[in-house]
């Protein structure tokens, strides 16, 4: 039967990207075919970086966010977005989150990480940041669905700014997500 | 990465009209045809003390496009939407409440200039 799936922000707005990040003008098509195509309703989550650090941000790292005020505006998005899903549980839907993998925000088993970002950015591309955890705001969306008493949804997130990227693959799991 | 694809216009869009019945107006298909990102406004089935908090997101969300000189318009309608925008000083964007893909197709075109 279909759910509800809580979607990145950027699944819907490339825009909200870093510059850099955008992989198509506006809706990115792939994933919220499959969603589609199955019957799932679509809800879009915030982009947590946007309105904090906003459209000029640079690429970074879960050191560079991780401050007390970055997790307290994760908190309140967060805190809004479980309200949505605590409603769709208590309803008996069927909920899963699809994040965005390698992002320090929006990972669900693969953020970024580097304690020695930081300074002038100037590191090469292709440092060696990816390492398995989830992002900030995925933290605090669990931190919260927990403290309401409920289960943390089936989770995954888009790869497609990983270096192994597949776009059949990605489809491939997000289908298998859905099935449970 | 060397390249950025983005359409630089951006859409709040009635919740109703990115999940459609079916039969009904698929907004976010016409949206990605016109090159539009989207805001998702809350559900009209949410009650007021879940949608309140996402509709104030969604205008912070919006206002950082606005400051930043991207196109911003407001597809479908949802309640209290005029007034979590005044808060973040955007009063009044392009708006449509569509009834068929051609008229938002050619709201967006229009919109987009």
């Amino acid at each position: 039967m279909p759910g509800v799936a809580f979607v990145a922000h950027c699944l819907l707005n490339q825009n909200s990207k870093t510059h850099g990040g955008a992989r198509c003008p506006g809706v990115y098509s792939p994933l919220v075919d499959e969603l589609r195509t199955r019957g799932w309703r679509i809800e879009q989550m915030p982009c947590p970086e946007l309105a904090f650090t906003g459209l000029h941000r640079f690429w970074a790292v879960r050191e560079q966010l991780d401050t007390t005020a970055y997790r307290r505006h994760c908190r309140r998005l967060a805190g809004a977005v479980a309200g949505a899903i605590e409603v769709h549980v208590r309803r008996g839907d069927d909920v899963i989150v699809v994040g965005i993998e390698g992002s320090p925000s929006m990972g669900v088993h693969v953020t970024s990480s580097d304690p020695e970002r930081g300074g002038r950015p100037e590191w090469p591309d292709g440092s060696a940041e990816l390492s398995p955890g989830s992002g900030i705001f995925m933290d605090e969306l669990v931190a919260e669905l927990t403290a309401r008493g409920i289960e943390a949804p089936r989770a995954m997130g888009i790869s497609h700014q990983l270096p192994d990227h597949d776009p059949v693959a990605e489809r491939a799991a997000l289908a298998t997500l859905m099935e449970g | 990465m060397d390249t950025d694809a983005r359409g630089f216009k951006v859409a709040l869009v009635q919740s109703e009209l990115v999940n459609p019945p079916a039969g009904g107006l698929d907004a976010l298909a016409v949206l990605e045809q016109a090159g539009w990102g989207a805001i998702q406004l809350p559900a009209s089935d949410y009650p007021d003390e879940v949608a309140d908090p996402l509709l104030e997101q969604a205008a912070e969300q919006a206002e950082e496009f606005v400051r930043n000189g991207y196109r911003l318009a407001v597809v479908g309608r949802r309640r209290g939407l005029d007034t979590a925008l005044a808060r973040y000083g955007l009063a009044e964007p392009q708006a449509i409440e569509p009834e068929s893909a051609e008229e938002l197709r050619d709201f967006l075109e229009q919109a987009a200039h």
